[in-house]
């Protein structure tokens, strides 16, 4: 099979992968990762549960940069990924996917435009791809012939990460609860003092985790 | 960097009543426990005529929080248990920036004879 799989068409950008571009479509803010015992230890207030709310919403932004610092998602997230003119019709065809999350994805659905005069969105039955976790790439087994032949990008794909186990690493966490008190206690952009990194901050709690962008 | 002394405290309010034969009566009732930064602990004895009088005051420092900021706002309300003992909020510093409050408490021992 794998010998009938068109390969990715030469891009003129550098992106070796066959998609063109990816949007988020959709990301968990709501869920807490630290819990509010975690951090009213952290921050010696305990008991004190008059900043609970405030607390939650920093929570959430301190959860949400280390999924960004470290390029993995605490909680789902929800791409969409976009394909340029594909050469495979009624034959198979590998969609790459740009992101690995360690706890693997979930196909939410395979998409094209139609050639119509106004084009329409047709998703693929969940019968005609597949997903292939050693390759990190969708595998259209039939390829539709009617995709739109104009549009610069008419097929998507629509997935979500699963939640990833690192994050609940003591370590991770530990990191999460450090940066948390940092935007805690610097909630100005600016500050008289000289400040100082201390060793073994965030930053290299976390790298061992961050994985090599090539 | 020593590590900071932070120590657990109970914050209680402070009620005063009135009996039937005019005696006051002051009730102390737990309102949260939370952990402050304590420093300066002094313990001093003045002589008072025939008794000595020990008069200890402390620091603690606590997170400015609408929780602390209530105690600033109407300090005779609350007094702190530390140390297993009631002590009662002598003065309140906000700092400057709003990001910590510090109570200087105070309590005295039962006089002595001299």
């Amino acid at each position: 099979m794998a010998d009938n799989i068109q390969a990715p068409i030469p891009a003129s950008n550098r992106n070796p992968f066959s998609y063109e571009k990816v949007e988020q479509i959709s990301r968990d803010i709501v869920t807490n990762w630290l819990t509010l015992d975690e951090i009213t230890q952290q921050l010696n207030l305990f008991q004190d549960e008059s900043q609970d709310s405030y607390l939650e919403s920093l929570e959430l932004a301190t959860r949400m940069a280390i999924e960004d610092y470290l390029g993995l998602t605490i909680f789902s997230v929800t791409y969409r990924c976009y394909y340029g003119q594909q050469q495979g019709f009624n034959s198979e065809v590998a969609l790459d996917l740009p992101e690995v999350s360690e706890a693997g994805i979930v196909i939410d659905a395979v998409s094209y435009y139609t050639n119509d005069p106004n084009p329409v969105i047709n998703v693929l039955p969940t019968s005609e791809y597949f997903y292939d976790p050693t390759g990190n790439r969708v595998i259209v087994t039939a390829f539709p012939n009617n995709t739109n032949a104009i549009m610069a990008n008419p097929v998507f794909v629509e997935y979500s990460t699963n939640a990833s186990f690192l994050a609940q690493y003591p370590v991770i966490k530990q990191a999460g609860l450090m940066l948390l008190t940092h935007i805690y206690n610097n909630r100005s952009n600016s500050t008289a003092n000289v400040m100082h990194d201390i060793p073994w901050g965030v930053a290299q709690l976390l790298r061992p985790y961050k994985p090599l962008v090539m | 960097m020593a590590i900071a002394r932070y120590e657990n405290i109970t914050v209680n309010t402070v009620t005063t009543t009135t009996t039937d034969l005019g005696d006051q009566v002051t009730s102390l009732t737990e309102w949260f426990k939370t952990r402050a930064r304590v420093s300066d602990v002094a313990n001093s004895l003045r002589i008072a005529e025939r008794y000595r009088v020990y008069g200890d005051l402390v620091n603690l420092t606590l997170n400015y929080t609408p929780n602390t900021k209530l105690i600033v706002d109407d300090q005779d309300a609350y007094s702190i248990n530390w140390r297993d003992n009631n002590w009662r909020i002598s003065d309140c510093r906000e700092s400057d920036d709003r990001m910590s409050i510090t109570f200087l408490c105070y309590r005295n021992d039962p006089t002595s004879p001299v």
